[in-house]
């Protein structure tokens, strides 16, 4: 007979209030296989893990469930007391009854009643729980970073500064991301790229960081301290190791007028390019769409003039494989954009706003060329239409952000900073022109933030108008903005010369697809979540992957940084140590009763079971057997449900303990 | 009254004797699985023929019931000396080797296949002193869609001209259907009541190759062992989910019930379902996987909420 | 939603049989938000729909279930990757089943919840209660449970005699 300790919690009054905790322990009392049982007001304080200790060594106990919240809370607060005082913790289990009954139910009879069955239930779990020992697998002290902006570019310099190596992949032919697109930044107006290139260097000079631009992840494998990475290498038609940057192959090229996407399509660029200056690498690639070369046969300027030869048509894409032990996911955001909406998409447009119609009507990071010295003006602000300088330019805030009926609820918290730093920006280099800004309410949290917003109104003279445009539309080379002050009770009019829309934060292209690929959960708007939205900010559910900037949801440059260094230290603490411990929920093949049908090898997710021969002493075969990996099982357990003669079993969820169960509803 | 000549069955033996007189002689194989004439006219019973005296014993005729790749299943270990193996097959037995092959249990090049021309054989309760016709022929062959054996070594025999016979299995079929869930509740309620539980549909399925079957095990008890109407229940939803998808459609379990539950009509609702779902039909090529070892990503999901 | 004040002459055993990274976490969630629904259901935890066979159901139909709710992750949400997809085919077959044998498929709910759907969990427990609620008693099941064997009927008065006795 089994000896369990039954310990129901109060939790406060969390659930004495709808349930009568004593009477649940009483019943607990009466159950088969129950030898000890209590009430306690907070199991999970010092005290409550003390009498949960104590009672362990004074009755004998051989398993022990705690009626509390949800495992999902403090399983492993119980397991690690029930293991100090000396018991296998795999045999301590939590029955949830307060986030699955006191705090849904008010009849307290009948909450009094499902907590009960609940502990019922549980119990006939526990008397048939296996005591498991962890399984220890090692580490592979290698980090995998994804994304080269400022998040990637931080954790693989933090990862890298410890000692570890770091294989740092992007999409784009060089890293930087969108901070390289920055003209300055807030709250303290420093110049984005004087910070951020000699960081894009220290990368490129890292011993302990390798770089693969203009690559992609095609295929993750493995599990947490043994990731299998393949990344797929795109053809960039230039030899990286031959290539010495000079620079002359992107001069001749005779195909100069593409509009270059780092200057959101407002400059040029040739078909061999270097994106921006100061690339790293700053090796060139042939846009092959728009090369000469590839689309007719005939030019080869950039192979003639190439000292070093580096020019190679016949590139093919390459597949490396990696070996890692943690992967940092910073993969970034990218920008609502208005006018390019497939049909099916679940966010609607604002055709309203004109974007993509009207050519003076532009995105905020389209401001930030305009803005920036190294853009395509100068840094001049010249409107994209005639190149004239505006006298008067009306920023738009929550532009698709806070909009649920257009399919995006939330907040993209960087454009009330960004958009009152673009007129101080405007107001800096025109010092007579006029910036008015339409907002629904200022959000200014953090340091420095609000006295920055108020220096735009109070100081650099930004009218802000409190409502939302309703119309926009062209009069006579200007564009008309039609809107309500709701807070005068007025409508207004402006004519403008230049309108900035501050448009929603939102995931990257193919974040749902990377996701799969690393089988890592992402919100509805293909945001990354992490394990828990607080005390697990930067992990994943899925161990061993860490998420860092605004992949994970709209953030500005410090709250990136930060987190980018969080996820750093994480994978550092988990290089920290050469094996690793995981949870022993794992299938394991009973040999005996197994036949080999290997239905369970073609269900498995992970590749985890193969056959296995097994031989008499003679070496004769007897028969051919599933055998699970113990490393590689994620423990789901597709394979037992699938096993006709259930011969492979998963530890911790056994048919036994389940039928137990049902049969004591 | 419909009748299939006998003259076919006779060539077919024939065909088979000399194809497992030649096997066996040249010691291309160990052993022959078929058919030998029983004691009483009307019937055959399996047979492994070792020598060339044994195969000149062996025939095949409408008795030709048995589903013989049970006999190369796990679950029938030893009667099958070691080695390579020849075996007359019907288009049913040929699917159940197909599925046994998909499923790791038997290697194609360990086998040299018979494919018998099959007109069709005996249902348990026709007549078998008369010819076979549309009083005694059995309900699945009334529907057979593999009468001519394909992916076989050898092909014994030619088939006849074969009469349009009634689809009375489909028609049962239809007629289930169309019931209300109460109406069909009923129906499965008696039958699986005279259910013994003698496990015959258990013994004689070529995939109940298991070493244990789930239905014996106590620890824990996931299907009641002894003959109640709750437990009969149970077993028979626990069988033919574990045939769906595998299932060759011989009917043998149907055929050895000494009860008389229609049991084949689970097993040919599952296949109807998994065809028209997943188009799966069990067929004469070994697959890799079966449809419920696979999936789709847009897999009809119209059930869940 | 649930008023907790109306009595019924009928409370269904709901069993739910959900995956712990998903449906659980929902359900977590309704918690944490403080939704109310009926208290009805049983939650066992899986680690996964793929780990739900599809005898537990037909066991909990047996042992007393009014109904039965399996609930997971959304297809592509897995923990597991692919657990969820298996077993949506394995649900599909065996629910066919079931209805062949003539359960009333209204008493078997699937559906998947995401940790983030705290009110989808309360709404698919809610309607599948009340639905069982209206339906009554899962009586085929529980008289089964009840009968004894017929494969002898009891043809002769003394052949009754004589089982009566028993």
């Amino acid at each position: 007979m089994s000896r369990i300790g039954v310990f129901v919690c109060h939790c406060g009054e969390n659930i004495s209030r709808t349930v009568d905790v004593e009477r649940v322990a009483g019943e607990a009392a009466q159950l088969p296989g129950v030898a000890y049982s209590c009430d306690y007001k907070y199991m999970c304080s010092d005290p409550g893990q003390n009498l949960l200790k104590k009672a362990l060594a004074e009755h004998n106990l051989d398993g022990v469930l705690v009626a509390a919240c949800s495992p999902r809370m403090h399983e492993k607060t119980f397991r690690k007391a029930a293991q100090s005082a000396g018991l296998n913790p795999y045999l301590c289990d939590m029955g949830n009854i307060r986030e699955h009954c006191s705090w849904v139910h008010e009849d307290r009879e009948a909450a009094t009643a499902k907590a009960s069955d609940i502990v019922k239930l549980m119990v006939e779990r526990v008397k048939r729980g296996k005591a498991l020992a962890p399984i220890t697998v090692p580490v592979t002290k290698r980090a995998l970073v994804i994304g080269g902006g400022i998040a990637g570019i931080q954790a693989a310099l933090d990862i890298a500064d410890a000692g570890k190596e770091v294989i740092l992949v992007e999409r784009e032919p060089s890293i930087g991301g969108h901070m390289a697109q920055l003209s300055e930044t807030f709250p303290t107006l420093d110049c984005s790229q004087c910070i951020m290139t000699p960081k894009m260097v220290d990368v490129a000079n890292h011993p302990n960081i390798t770089l693969y631009t203009y690559a992609e992840i095609e295929k993750v494998d493995g599990y947490i301290g043994n990731f299998q990475v393949t990344i797929r290498r795109k053809a960039r038609s230039v030899v990286e190791d031959k290539c010495t940057g000079c620079g002359v192959c992107t001069s001749k090229c005779p195909k100069k007028k593409i509009p270059n996407e780092f200057d959101q399509n407002l400059g040029m660029r040739s078909a061999i390019y270097v994106p921006f200056p100061q690339a790293v690498p700053n090796t060139p690639v042939i846009d092959r769409e728009n090369c000469t070369m590839f689309q007719s046969g005939k030019c080869g300027v950039c192979a003639k003039v190439c000292g070093p030869q580096a020019i190679d048509y016949e590139q093919q894409d390459t597949l490396v494989v990696e070996a890692v032990g943690a992967v940092v996911v910073a993969t970034g955001f990218k920008l609502y954009s208005i006018d390019r909406k497939p049909e099916e998409s679940p966010i609607k447009g604002y055709g309203e706003f004109g974007y993509g119609l009207i050519p003076d009507v532009i995105d905020g990071l389209t401001f930030e060329r305009l803005a920036s010295a190294s853009g395509p003006t100068g840094g001049k602000i010249l409107r994209p239409s005639d190149g004239k300088e505006p006298r008067q330019v009306v920023f738009i805030q929550c532009v698709g952000s806070r909009a649920r009926e257009k399919g995006i609820s939330y907040c993209s918290k960087i454009c009330c900073m960004y958009t009152a730093k673009h007129t101080m920006l405007y107001r800096h280099k025109v010092h007579d022109g006029q910036a008015y800004v339409f907002y629904m309410d200022a959000r200014t949290p953090g340091k420095g933030y609000d006295e920055f917003w108020r220096r735009a109104v109070e100081v650099e003279d930004a009218v802000y108008i409190r409502g939302m445009v309703s119309r926009l539309y062209q009069r006579d080379g200007k564009i008309v903005v039609m809107g309500s002050d709701t807070l005068v009770g007025v409508q207004v009019e402006i004519e403008a010369d230049l309108v900035v829309l501050a448009t929603a934060v939102q995931a990257q292209d193919g974040a749902d697809l990377l996701a799969q690929k690393l089988g890592i959960s992402y919100d509805k708007y293909n945001f990354y979540s992490e394990a828990h939205a607080k005390l697990k900010p930067v992990e994943c559910a899925t161990a061993g992957i860490y998420l860092a900037g605004a992949c994970q949801g709209p953030k500005d440059i410090p709250d990136t940084v930060s987190q980018a260094s969080a996820a750093a230290a994480k994978v550092i603490t988990l290089f920290s140590k050469d094996q690793l411990e995981r949870d022993p929920v794992v299938a394991k093949v009973n040999e005996k009763y197994c036949v080999g049908c290997l239905q369970c090898k073609k269900v498995c997710p992970y590749g985890a079971v193969e056959e296995k021969e097994i031989r008499d002493r003679q070496g004769n075969l007897v028969k051919v057997v599933a055998n699970v990996n113990a490393g590689v099982c994620g423990g789901c357990g597709t394979c037992q449900a699938t096993c006709p003669s259930k011969s492979v079993e998963l530890d911790g969820y056994t048919d036994e303990q389940i039928m137990a169960m049902i049969e004591a509803l | 009254m419909t009748t299939i000549n006998q003259n076919c069955y006779d060539s077919v033996t024939e065909a088979i004797r000399r194809e497992a007189a030649k096997l066996l002689q040249e010691q291309t194989v160990a052993a022959v699985v078929g058919y030998v004439a029983g004691r009483r006219p009307g019937t055959a019973s399996p047979a492994v023929a070792k020598s060339a005296e044994d195969a000149e014993k062996l025939v095949f005729s409408p008795a030709c019931v048995n589903n013989l790749a049970l006999f190369l299943s796990k679950a029938k270990k030893g009667i099958v000396p070691k080695g390579k193996t020849a075996i007359v097959a019907k288009g049913c037995d040929l699917r159940a080797l197909a599925g046994l092959i998909g499923e790791s249990q038997l290697n194609r090049e360990d086998l040299v296949v018979i494919g018998v021309a099959c007109a069709g054989v005996f249902s348990a309760a026709g007549e078998r002193s008369l010819p076979l016709s549309d009083a005694n022929i059995a309900a699945k062959c009334r529907e057979c869609t593999i009468h001519t054996p394909e992916g076989v070594d050898v092909v014994a025999g030619t088939l006849p001209q074969l009469p349009d016979f009634d689809p009375v299995e489909a028609k049962e079929l239809a007629r289930l259907e169309a019931m209300t869930p109460q109406e069909r509740w009923a129906f499965w309620k008696e039958h699986f009541s005279r259910c013994i539980r003698c496990m015959a549909c258990r013994q004689i399925c070529p995939f109940c190759y298991c070493e244990q079957c789930l239905c014996d095990r106590n620890r824990p008890q996931a299907v009641e062992s002894s003959p109640r109407p709750a437990g009969n229940l149970a077993w028979h939803i626990v069988r033919a989910m574990h045939l769906a998808g595998r299932c060759a459609g011989c009917a043998e379990c149907e055929r050895s019930c000494p009860m008389d539950i229609p049991l084949n009509l689970l097993n040919r609702r599952m296949a109807q379902e998994l065809k028209e779902q997943y188009q799966y039909e069990a067929g004469t090529t070994p697959q890799e996987k079966g449809p419920l070892n696979q999936y789709r990503e847009d897999d009809d999901q119209s059930f869940i909420k | 939603m649930h008023s907790a004040e109306k009595k019924h002459d009928f409370e269904p055993k709901v069993v739910a049989f959900v995956c712990t990274w998903c449906t659980y976490a929902g359900a977590d969630l309704a918690g944490t938000s403080r939704m109310q629904y009926p208290p009805n259901v049983r939650v066992l935890k899986f680690p996964c729909t793929g780990r739900i066979d599809p005898v537990f159901i037909l066991r909990a139909f047996q042992k007393g279930a009014d109904g039965v709710l399996v609930s997971g992750c959304h297809p592509g949400d897995c923990h597991y990757m692919a657990g969820n997809f298996h077993a949506r085919r394995r649900f599909a077959a065996f629910r066919v089943l079931l209805g062949f044998v003539g359960v009333d498929l209204n008493r078997l709910q699937f559906s998947w919840v995401s940790a983030a759907e705290g009110g989808k969990w309360v709404e698919v427990v809610t309607e599948l209660t009340e639905r069982v609620r209206a339906m009554g008693p899962m009586r085929e099941f529980k008289e089964l449970e009840q009968e004894e064997q017929w494969s002898a009927t009891l043809t002769t008065p003394e052949l009754q005699q004589a089982y009566e006795s028993i």
